[in-house]
Formats: structure tokens, sequence, C-alpha cells
């Protein structure tokens, strides 16, 4: 079967999980706060970063310490438990689908999943730009190719993390070791980033891309920065590990 | 009690004890590597022959309680979910209600068993919270005193964590699917990550420190201002008391309304 029929068809079993309701209920959460704090923006002085940036780079860094990664171990759960009721998956895997495309399509639906809500995150953005802009009568919305850079670079620096959470949901077959370990992993990202070792651990990558960017975005602010030598390579081989032992362990409990 | 022994043999096999003893072995490693990194830092606000120094209970605690609260408050959740998941996943709860067995048995005996996990859960933390003021600073841990005080916070946090555990289990019991409880379990913790201090004390949406994700943040270090009530040091425990008396008699009407329409 081709590869994007899987995909498709993986995502059509998600159509009624629900989860698109709570990713957008975080999203909604992230921003109001910011919309209703909004005069902190100015009294930045210190850092030297302007008022725009502030309210976009803050509600960024809000979103990538915890609530997209958990967000992205409940997606986990969602794929792994959506098949479990009635045995689902012994059916999938009965077919003549090779199992090793079987996982890469759970984990691109993963992804997909991930990048709907960086985009609901981005719109959320937009839509409370807009409205401080009208409450302050300052111009908070920056530049369309500014703020997909930024997130289009979220999503690809999250890849790994995502790899490492779908393997311990494939691997790990009781569910509370594997969504606790993922949760728990999640913790340490904020002392990780400021760390030499950074580039060793993927649940840090993304925020440690946002901080990185407020660094930049803020004169008086020195926050380490993407160093590519040490980083790419590790990231490719942590996320090509994770995957091929995703793709080895999947489905083999079930065929025993 | 019957309920209670029968919960516990369902979960046995789930590995959730194994998981929160890891957890807490987890959150008790943040204070003593705290202290084995970067002890001096804590040390020199250590100054016991003045009169305004703080003890060593809340130097430690002050460093370290917001992400041991963020490591139990996970388990909670992901515990909670668990729980029912193993119900869910089966059918179990369908069978649960054929028994001749009051509805509310089930609930009742999964609280009283995350009670006792967290419970376990507070000892080792405050175990490690003992031993750290033990090995580094000297004579914190002299006398009986010393522990009845570590008892007294650590007794106040977990009644703090029961509106928590009571929501998360409720919320677990209402949704089928464990993504959703979960992801409303994330979604509760993200909120309350989002209340920082000084908003909550600002005096407009102070209210919003009584949710129930947002009271286990919080650790009194001043045994005074509890036994005293010195600033409101007993709200939280009024306002946990009033949580749990509302979630318990919102479970029981979910039960009953569930019953009738489904």
């Amino acid at each position: 079967m081709n590869f994007l029929t899987l995909v498709g068809m993986e995502l059509r079993k998600t159509r009624r999980c629900g989860i698109g309701y709570i990713l957008l209920a975080a999203t909604v959460i992230l921003w109001v706060p910011s919309i209703l704090h909004i005069d902190l923006n100015f009294g930045m002085e210190a850092e030297g970063i302007s008022p725009e940036h502030n309210f976009f780079i803050q509600g960024f860094l809000a979103m990538t310490w915890f609530l997209f990664p958990a967000s992205m171990v409940a997606g986990c759960v969602l794929l792994g438990q959506t098949e479990r009721t009635n045995r689902g998956i012994l059916r999938m895997l009965t077919l003549p689908v090779d199992t090793v495309r079987l996982c890469l399509a759970k984990f691109a639906v993963l992804l997909v999943l991930a990048a709907v809500q960086i985009l609901m995150m981005t719109g959320m953005y937009y839509i409370s730009a807009l409205i401080g802009s009208e409450i302050r009568d300052y111009n908070f919305v920056l530049p369309f190719w500014f703020v997909a850079g930024q997130t289009g670079g979220l999503f690809l620096s999250s890849i790994p993390m995502i790899a490492f959470f779908w393997m311990l949901s494939v691997w790990i077959r009781t569910p509370i070791f594997s969504i606790g370990l993922g949760l728990a992993s999640i913790v340490p990202s904020v002392l990780v980033i400021n760390t030499k070792l950074w580039f060793a651990y993927p649940m840090a990558y993304p925020l440690f891309v946002v901080t990185a960017q407020y660094g930049r975005l803020a004169a008086n602010l020195d926050t380490a920065q993407v160093e590519w030598v040490p980083w790419i390579p590790v990231a490719v081989a942590v996320t090509a590990a994770c995957l091929g032992i995703a793709c080895y362990r999947f489905g083999r409990e079930e065929r025993i | 009690m019957r309920g209670i022994v029968l919960e516990w043999k369902k979960e046995k096999r789930t590995g959730i004890l194994p998981a929160f003893l890891g957890g807490g072995i987890l959150a008790g490693a943040v204070p003593l590597a705290n202290m084995a990194f970067r002890s001096e830092m804590y040390l020199k606000q250590y100054t016991p022959w003045m009169q305004v120094s703080r003890t060593p209970f809340a130097i430690l605690l002050d460093a370290n309680w917001q992400m041991m609260a963020m490591l139990n408050m996970l388990l909670v959740v992901t515990g909670a979910c668990l729980l029912y998941h193993t119900e869910y996943a089966d059918n179990g709860l369908q069978k649960m209600r054929t028994l001749p067995l009051w509805e509310g048995t089930c609930f009742l005996g999964k609280t009283v068993l995350l009670f006792f996990l967290s419970l376990l859960l507070l000892a080792i933390e405050a175990g490690a919270i003992a031993f750290c003021a033990g090995h580094w600073f000297e004579g914190a841990m002299e006398g009986i005193s010393a522990w009845l005080e570590l008892g007294l916070y650590f007794g106040y946090a977990f009644l703090r964590m029961v509106p928590c555990i009571l929501l998360s289990l409720l919320v677990a019991e209402a949704c089928r699917n464990m993504w959703i409880s979960l992801g409303i379990g994330v979604l509760c913790l993200f909120t309350a990550t989002l209340l920082p201090a000084q908003v909550m004390s600002s005096g407009k949406i102070q209210f919003l420190a009584f949710f129930p994700f947002a009271m286990p943040f919080r650790m009194t270090t001043d045994m005074e201002g509890i036994l005293e009530n010195v600033a409101g040091g007993m709200w939280d425990l009024y306002a946990a008391a009033i949580w749990a008396a509302v979630l318990v008699l919102a479970g029981w009407l979910y039960r009953k309304g569930r019953r009738a329409w489904a």
C-alpha cells in the first residue's frame, strides 16, 4: 500500500478522537493571560526587547516549556490506545501491510498533530496580537515571514523529541511508565538548556530554540545560541535510533 | 474497606506502585542534586546567628518545591488516568456495575488508593528534605521538633493535593478515552503554571489561587503561620475542604445522571 494512503487511513482513524478540542483549548488558555497582561510587554527596557517581539516570544516560551511536549505525550497515548480497544490493532497486523510502514505512518500522524497544534498556536497568536493592538493602540502584529520562520523552526526542532516519545509509547507497553517517563522527562529541560550538553537531550530542543531566539531579539540578554555542528548530527542520530527501535518493537507484542 | 482491597488487587500489575516509588525518588533527587551541585548558594542564606535567619526547611523547600510539586502533579494525573483506564480498556466498569455493589465504591476505593500513593510520594520527598537538612545544615534535624515541623509542612502539602486528586479521578471517570483525561489534566496543570504568584496576590483574580491544580504548588514554610493562622495560613485548608465536598457531591450527581440517561 502507498505510504500516503496509510497516513491518510491513520488520520481518518483519529477523526472522532476529540484531541483537536484539547489542543484548541490549550492555545486559548495560553493566549488569554497574554492579552490580559499586555501592559507588561512595555516594561522590558532592561532586556532591550521590543513589545511586539516580547509578546510573541513569551507566548511561545510558555508553550514550548511544558504544554507542547505534554500534548505530544497525550498524542502518543491517543495513537497507542485507539486501536487497543476491541483489538483493532490485531486486524491491522493481519493485513498485508509492512509493520514498519504502519509504525512510520502513525508517527507521521503524530507529526501532523504537532503541526496542527503549532498552526493553531500561530493563528491564535495573530488573533490575540490584533486584539492587543486594538487595546493598546500599538502594532503588535509581526510580519508573516518572521512568524512562519519561527514556527517552522520550532516544528523541525521538535521532531527528535516526538520520535523519542513515540519510541517510549511503542516500546514500553505499561501505559503508566511510558506516560510517566514522557511527562517526567519534560520537567528537567528547563535545567538542561542552561548546560553545555543541551544537544544531548531531545526534549529540550524546542525550548532551546525559542530561548535562543529570545536572546537574539533582546539586546541585553545573552542566551546560548544554536551550534549546528554537534546538534544536527546528534538530532538526526537520536531521531533515527528512536524510530528504529519503535519500528522494530511495533506489533511485536501482539505477534507472540 | 472491601472496595479498597478490590481496587488494590486490580492495580497490582499495572505498575502504579513502582511508578509512584520511582517518581518519589526522582522528586527526592531534586533537592539532593541541588545541594550536591550548588550547596554554597543555599548555605549562605542560612545565618542562624542573625535574628532574621531563614530555617533550613524554608531554604530547601523554596528552592525545590516548584519542581517537586510539578512531578507530584504529573504522577497524580497519570495515576488517576491509569486507574480508570484499566476499567475502560476491557469494559471492566460495565462488569463492575452489574455487581451488587454501590457504584461509588469504585470511586471511593480508587480515591483512597491514590491518597495512600500520594502520601507515600510525599513521605519519600520529606525524607529527602530531612536528609538534605541534616547533612548540609548543621543541627537542623536535631530533636523531635524538627521532624514534627517537617511532618506538619508535608501534611499540609498533602491536604492541598486532595482537591487535585479528586478532580483528576472525576475527569478520568467521565472520559472513556485516556488521552482525553490526560489532555485535560495536562491542560489544567498548564493553566496552574500560568498563574504566577504576583497575579494571584494582586486582588482582582485572587480566587484563581484556589484552582485545585494551583494549590499544590504552594508550600508553607512557617509553622507559626499555619498554627496561628497568620495572614490566612489556613485558607488553603478551608478551600481544600470545600473543594473535596463539592467534588464528591459532583461525582455522586454525575453517577446518578449517567445512570438516568445512559
